[in-house]
């Protein structure tokens, strides 16, 4: 049987309130032409009039070797087990897991059960966080923290009850305990069903064709700032502030929205990567470029700013706003113009959960061999604290790019696309519970050749 | 199954019937000494057929809403119990199908249906609870709960049955409601059989893995090494020998002498996909197997566990239940599509001593 005729199963976790219940009754009642089989934990309640909707008992099941990754979840394996007999009833199943549930046993099932494997493929996990309380919930219990480290999409929900400060400095770090996942902020589990299901997300393949890298981005900038301007010119004043000099990126017809602002950073983080030119105060900030602004001089500094018709312009900038004091002056009226909408990226930031992602990237061939036994040394030492693992690796002498993904010491590696022009490379990513990045880099790069 | 193509019946299978139920089959069972054969579809339906020639005698539809998930035929062959998703057991009269009393047990699904040999007591296992009833839906006796949801149910006496679940094997006498031996080892059972004496207990285990105890001396023993969970087991009538499977291949223990422990066991390689039912003969050493391939294959054993096909055929689809006629002179399968095949089972007497015409 191959993938396409396999069920894709998505796995909903979150704690008790995050809006579990809520997104899954929003994905049945919406068309989207799926007959949705229901697995519900046993305290779920699924309000809809719906054909398949099944309760289980979570039971977590260890094997006698005491091996972490044979741990399986019996209910689903026997009512999975059934619903394979029903094929004709349902194209699509959704396991709905208690906010106590380990998803690692979950995420098992599907791998270790060969029955289960041979008719299931597990499509993605999605983690729903209530934007209020997750601060809370991260320090007080580990399954919270699991749940988003094995998330491969994590939807930051109720972000109607949170500042926008609050939900970014969230966000960032939710960002840095997992750093594969793709995070949605939600109202009342509203969210496009396409962000949640038929994910592909344990499909390396059909990943890295829509996407070249794992990585979710970090940001180098800090701040953004939206400006709605009229044709004129414009001052961008600094003072003095922590640093001599400051990296920006100006872009013309910038939106507002959160995705616009995400569309915007991504398109910086890009023009980020490139050189920055160096522009003394008095010069005109050119749109779409890296620049950097030189601010060794006292006193006031200003740039020009120049607007040819009325457009959004945003800045993004490597500081915050607030510490060169920046602002924006409209220069025949000596008028400050502030800003419409204002986002704060967290780039550099302190890593205080235990829960975290590594990632390694690296040009160049490794010895399969050396990563082999490398990998193999990791996982078999660390593979309780290590949740998920996924990469690509260039093997010296192979023609085509290596993927893997894991799951705790579970770990399957095969055969990509060629590599072609393309310049060899290698980018792991791990995620996991106190993991040391020093001796894990050091490890890899042993194994480069 | 694209590359398998049907062929013909050969061997010892002969030309028999074929029916046809709704949907997916999942239980089978001979009633009124063979002269019925009752077959239950996984979206609750119920079909009897003449055992001789297939007719269809009666059929019932959606007996339990949700689905079915048992069924078990009373020794005696008078009447059957059927259980599924609703909770409830439906006890039925085989002659006209008619219900004769239906037991509710809550929500949970009720998955485990066992009479005990002599007819007396039904058992039935739902989530963690095991229930015992009598032939008249009487209840007699009620289990604790489990630690986790009763994988398998079977009778080792006539008032003992024995339960199998994550970690352990329990048995309690249920006249005197006792607790009368717990086997613990930390894996998940997913299957239990027991020699015809009731002193052998095997289970298969999730960990691909068939755990073994002897009641008499206490001693157990893990045989590992199964590519697949071992889902499927079933011993001989005279205790001999324990075939089991967990991919396409079998593996046949034999307990002659000091085995198995320490032994080779047999080994029974007639399919191309894994197994989804097996099942001995009511007497003698021929064990038949249904695969996912849609293949039957039965196979007369040695002593050692080894053994040679007799005969096979092709039963469409994925086998979902196979089961000998009392007198071993049939063997049906019910597939995945619903189709049903019942073969004419015929062995050269001067073979074998005994057990069969």
């Amino acid at each position: 049987m191959s993938i396409q005729d396999k069920v894709p199963v998505t796995i909903l976790t979150g704690f008790l309130g995050s809006g579990k219940t809520t997104l899954l009754n929003r994905i049945l009642s919406e068309e989207h032409g799926k007959r949705i089989a229901v697995i519900e934990n046993e305290y779920g309640e699924v309000g809809i009039d719906q054909g398949l909707v099944i309760n289980a008992d979570e039971e977590v099941f260890e094997m006698s070797n005491g091996c972490i990754c044979c741990t399986v979840r019996g209910d689903l394996i026997r009512v999975l087990g059934n619903l394979m007999k029903r094929r004709d009833k349902f194209d699509y199943v959704l396991v709905e897991t208690t906010g106590l549930a380990d998803p690692g046993p979950v995420a098992q099932t599907f791998f270790m059960d060969e029955e289960i494997s041979s008719e299931f493929t597990l499509d993605g996990i999605v983690t729903l966080v209530d934007a209020a309380h997750i601060d809370q919930q991260l320090g007080r219990s580990d399954e919270s923290s699991e749940q988003v480290a094995f998330a491969d999409v994590l939807v930051l929900n109720k972000t109607d009850l949170v500042s926008d400060d609050a939900l970014n400095t969230l966000e960032s770090r939710l960002r840095d305990m997992n750093r594969m996942t793709r995070i949605i902020r939600a109202e009342n589990a509203k969210v496009p069903i396409e962000t949640v299901l038929n994910l592909s997300a344990f499909d390396l393949d059909q990943i890295l064709k829509r996407r070249p890298t794992f990585l979710e981005p970090e940001y180098p900038f800090e701040w953004t700032g939206v400006y709605d301007l009229d044709a004129g010119k414009y001052e961008l004043m600094l003072e003095e502030g922590p640093d001599p000099e400051m990296s920006l990126v100006a872009l013309a017809n910038q939106g507002e929205s959160e995705e616009e602002l995400k569309d915007g950073a991504e398109s910086s983080v890009r023009l980020y990567a490139e050189k920055a030119n160096s522009l003394d105060p008095g010069n005109t900030v050119p749109y779409g470029e890296h620049i950097n602004l030189k601010l060794e001089d006292k006193g006031n500094k200003s740039f020009i700013l120049n607007i040819e018709k009325p457009t959004k312009i945003g800045l993004f900038t490597q500081h915050t706003a607030e510490e060169f004091n920046m602002k924006v002056i409209k220069s025949d009226e000596n008028k400050e113009i502030s800003f419409n909408t204002e986002r704060f990226w967290q780039a550099e930031h302190e890593h205080d959960d235990e829960v975290g992602s590594i990632a390694i990237e690296r040009f160049g061939d490794v010895d399969p061999e050396k990563l082999n036994t490398w990998m193999g040394r990791l996982l078999s030492e660390k593979g309780v604290d290590i949740f998920r693992t996924k990469g690509f690796i260039s093997y010296s002498g192979n023609p085509r790019r290596i993927v893997f993904q894991g799951v705790h010491m579970l770990f399957t590696a095969q055969p990509d696309k060629e590599w072609g022009n393309e310049p060899r490379r290698n980018q792991l990513v791990f995620i996991g519970r106190n993991l040391n990045e020093k001796e894990m880099q050091e490890g890899f790069d042993k194994c480069l050749i | 199954m694209p590359d398998i193509e049907p062929f013909s019946p050969r061997g010892m299978f002969h030309e028999g019937w074929t029916a046809e139920v709704n949907d997916y089959a999942i239980a089978c069972g001979w009633a009124l000494k063979g002269k019925q054969f009752i077959v239950g579809d996984v979206s609750g339906g119920l079909f009897s057929f003449e055992g001789d020639t297939g007719k269809i005698i009666w059929k019932k539809e959606n007996t339990h809403s949700g689905g079915l998930l048992a069924m078990a035929i009373h020794p005696e062959g008078e009447i059957f119990a059927t259980s599924g998703q609703d909770g409830n057991v439906q006890i039925c009269n085989c002659h006209e199908g008619k219900l004769i009393k239906t037991l509710n047990l809550g929500k949970g699904w009720v998955e485990h249906l066992k009479w005990s040999n002599n007819g007396l007591f039904l058992a039935i296992a739902s989530s963690k609870k095991v229930y015992v009833f009598n032939e008249i839906g009487e209840e007699k006796w009620i289990s604790e709960d489990h630690p986790s949801t009763v994988s398998a149910i079977t009778w080792s006496n006539k008032n003992e049955l024995a339960t199998a679940c994550y970690g352990r094997v329990t048995f309690f006498d249920i006249v005197n409601n006792k607790t009368n031996q717990k086997l613990e080892w930390q894996g998940s059972l997913v299957s239990m059989e027991l020699s015809p004496d009731g002193d052998i207990v095997a289970c298969g285990s999730q960990d691909n893995s068939v755990h073994f105890w002897r009641r008499s001396s206490g001693m157990d023993a893990e045989m590992t090494g199964y590519p697949g969970k071992p889902s499927h087991l079933s011993f001989d009538d005279s205790g001999k020998l324990l075939a089991t499977s967990g991919s396409e291949r079998i593996t046949v223990w034999s307990f002659i002498g000091n085995g198995p422990e320490g032994t080779m066991p047999g080994e029974l390689c007639h399919h191309t996909e894994p197994i989804s039912s097996l099942a001995f003969s009511n007497k003698g050493m021929l064990v038949a197997s249904g695969s996912r391939d849609g293949s039957v294959v039965a196979s007369f054993l040695k002593n050692d566990g080894n053994g040679d096909p007799v005969g096979a055929a092709f039963a469409g689809d994925l086998v979902g239940a196979i089961s000998w006629r009392p007198d071993d002179c049939a063997l049906a399968a019910v597939n995945a599509k619903g189709v049903v095949n019942v073969w004419k089972f015929k062995v050269r007497t001067n073979l074998f001593s005994k057990g069969f015409k």
